[in-house]
């Protein structure tokens, strides 16, 4: 038998000892575990604190985002939107409910499926820009990027999204693209050459001044100004260039030449400005080239005109003097010799001699007449004479004085004649011309010569009545031509209305005649007020 | 007293009314006549006797009549000497010019050989009864 108490009592004093150790151990371990869930209770109290300051954190940030935040739940419920999405879009969620697929714009439909479609699978999407509806059916377009948020099973739960407002970008973008489209159209099929140049190096051509030189796009970049410049041209427009560079002018302009790429080359006005940066530093230099050779050529033409012009102007001077002296000189040589054939011979010419000399003379003096009246009409115009206030009364009353007037014939002066601007020595002549002419003419027994004005607008209009022979209409535009006389026995040169004519074209006036062939005639015309 | 006249006159038929203005008139004025300014200006170079009045036409070839007058005017010795232009034209600019370089008269011949006759006698009647420089 081996149940001695011996044993079982030392078995038993074991146990009690191994029991008394695990109780100290347990003991331990208890307050071991204590200790820590003491430290688990603050570790956690500080945790929570944590996570109230993160939400906090979290909500400033998202409160405070300048672009829109929109949270949705995976059915597209619209579950959270900061102050930036309710003002983009119009919606208040406190009130009423949004599917992000209400926002869709038509034709964008497919477009944000597939992103959205993307957004499932691979969690995200950015960069998405496409026309979305507002509340009050307005349409913006934006700009997106969305992400998937998941539980902690991996589970999506919802999903979020960052949307910006793009259209006024766009629409500026567009804007300044337009303009700068604008722009380089005017660059571009500007007829004035135009180039961009950095301190000599050449930046930028236009076509016009490509064509100009002949050049092909993109060959003038690699050029520096003095490339296609003539040497001595060069060194003003470095002058002038330096000046700009400077500051001492802000734009100059000078005639150079540019030297074509084949030879050759032309004459231009040339005017730069230069175009400074906004700190006021000169970028580039913008030159604008208008080829001037034909403008040169026609100058060089216009000059050579003038001076022919002056130079014949001068020969037809010279002319009338010429005509004076050379064709006046033989005539008196003519008339001394006659004169002195008549005196000197008097005793043996008879009768018939003697006429057909005085028939001579007469020829002479004729010829002379002829001579003057060329001389007169030719200076009528030479020498502008200053305009005074000429009272036509007192030029009237003293060419009636002046002219011989015979018993029978009366000149009535029917109107109160103005005062006009005028040279008093051509008023002189165009009145003396027509008074002598109704004068001379009349061939009635009581001759009567009237003189009335009238105004009428700007002008004066005369008219100078007689009541001689009349003029027959065939000749009405004929008589105002020089040396062409209706009367061919009188001492007429054919000279007078034309002289008439052409004081009255300086004038700025107008002549005409009314005539009845036997009754008389009427000359009118027009003199500026 | 007896007047020398040099009168200075491409035309002959010119020279020659004169001559006859002073025969007609029985003047016993002496006359002396140049075909030209050159001429009239040898004559005035090599002669002690300066004329008393020179008649000077204006159209002349070669040396004309107020070439003449400005070559006779800037001269010291013959610029006392007066000139009286005979010529066909009344253009202001020569008128002008010729009293403008010092010309004593200036007379535009008339077609008419009475009426030239008529001139010339008023002229050398008016020259008689001036005081001149001998």
């Amino acid at each position: 038998m081996s149940n001695d108490p011996k044993i079982l009592k030392r078995a038993l004093q074991r146990e009690k000892a191994a029991r008394k150790q695990a109780e100290e151990i347990l003991e331990g371990k208890s307050r071991e575990l204590f200790k820590l869930a003491q430290e688990l209770k603050q570790a956690n109290a500080k945790l929570k604190e944590g996570l109230t300051e993160k939400t906090t954190e979290l909500q400033g940030v998202f409160g405070n985002l300048v672009d829109a935040y929109v949270l949705m739940d995976i059915f597209g419920n619209v579950v959270k939107m900061n102050d930036a999405a309710k003002e983009l879009f119009g919606y208040n969620l406190d009130s009423e409910k949004l599917n992000v697929t209400d926002l869709i714009y038509k034709e964008d439909y497919g477009y944000a499926m597939k992103s959205f479609h993307q957004l499932v699978t691979h969690g995200k999407f950015s960069d998405y820009q496409a026309r979305v509806y507002t509340k009050h059916k307005g349409i913006r377009i934006v700009h997106i990027n969305a992400s998937i948020i998941y539980n902690t099973k991996k589970k999506p739960i919802a999903a979020q999204g960052i949307v910006r407002d793009i259209t006024e970008k766009l629409n500026q973008e567009r804007i300044f693209q337009e303009q700068k489209n604008q722009l380089s159209t005017i660059v571009e099929n500007s007829s004035l050459g135009i180039v961009l140049t950095q301190f000599g190096n050449i930046v930028q051509t236009n076509k016009a001044f490509r064509n100009l030189l002949e050049y092909n796009e993109g060959e003038l970049e690699q050029k520096e100004v003095v490339d296609i410049s003539v040497k001595d041209e060069y060194a003003t427009s470095v002058t002038f260039m330096d000046q700009l560079n400077s500051g001492q002018i802000n734009n100059f302009s000078i005639n150079k030449r540019y030297l074509k790429k084949n030879g050759g080359m032309f004459w231009a006005k040339t005017s730069v400005a230069a175009v400074r940066d906004q700190d006021d530093n000169i970028k580039y230099q913008v030159a604008l080239i208008e080829d001037i050779t034909e403008q040169l050529a026609l100058e060089k033409q216009r000059e050579e005109l003038v001076k022919n012009l002056e130079k014949s102007n001068q020969e037809l001077k010279d002319y009338a003097h010429i005509v004076s002296h050379d064709l006046k000189s033989p005539l008196r040589s003519m008339n001394a010799l006659i004169t002195w054939l008549k005196e000197d011979y008097k005793d043996v010419l008879d009768d018939g001699a003697q006429d057909s000399l005085n028939l001579l003379l007469k020829k002479v003096d004729k010829m002379d007449q002829l001579i003057n009246g060329i001389l007169k009409y030719s200076s009528i115009d030479k020498v502008d004479q200053l305009r005074k206030n000429i009272d036509l009364k007192i030029v009237v009353t003293d060419i009636i004085d002046v002219i011989y007037i015979p018993d029978h014939i009366t000149i009535f002066i029917n109107s109160d004649l103005p005062t006009i601007r005028g040279d008093v020595f051509r008023l002189q002549q165009l009145f003396q011309n027509l008074l002598s002419n109704a004068v001379k003419y009349n061939d009635k027994e009581k001759g009567i010569i009237t003189i009335t004005c009238k105004q009428t607008g700007k002008f004066w209009e005369f008219a100078i009545t007689d009541n001689g022979p009349g003029i027959p209409k065939k000749y009405h535009d004929k008589i105002f031509q020089i040396f062409q006389t209706l009367d061919d026995s009188k001492e007429s040169t054919g000279v007078g209305l034309s002289i008439v004519k052409k004081i009255i074209d300086l004038y700025e006036g107008k002549i005409w005649v009314e005539s009845k062939e036997k009754k008389g005639t009427s000359f009118y015309f027009t003199l500026k007020a | 007293m007896r007047l020398t006249f040099l009168l200075i006159d491409d035309d002959e038929i010119e020279r020659l009314k004169f001559a006859r203005v002073l025969q007609k008139n029985g003047y016993s004025h002496n006359l002396i006549e140049a075909n030209n300014g050159e001429v009239a200006m040898q004559y005035l170079e090599n002669n002690e006797q300066l004329p008393d009045i020179i008649f000077l036409d204006l159209n002349m070839p070669k040396m004309n009549g107020l070439e003449f007058l400005k070559i006779l005017k800037s001269n010291p010795k013959l610029q006392y000497t007066p000139v009286v232009i005979l010529s066909t034209s009344n253009n202001h600019n020569d008128l002008k010019e010729s009293y403008g370089i010092g010309a004593a008269g200036y007379i535009v011949k008339p077609l008419k050989y009475e009426d030239y006759a008529r001139k010339i006698k008023c002229l050398i009647d008016y020259w008689d009864v001036n005081e001149l420089i001998i």
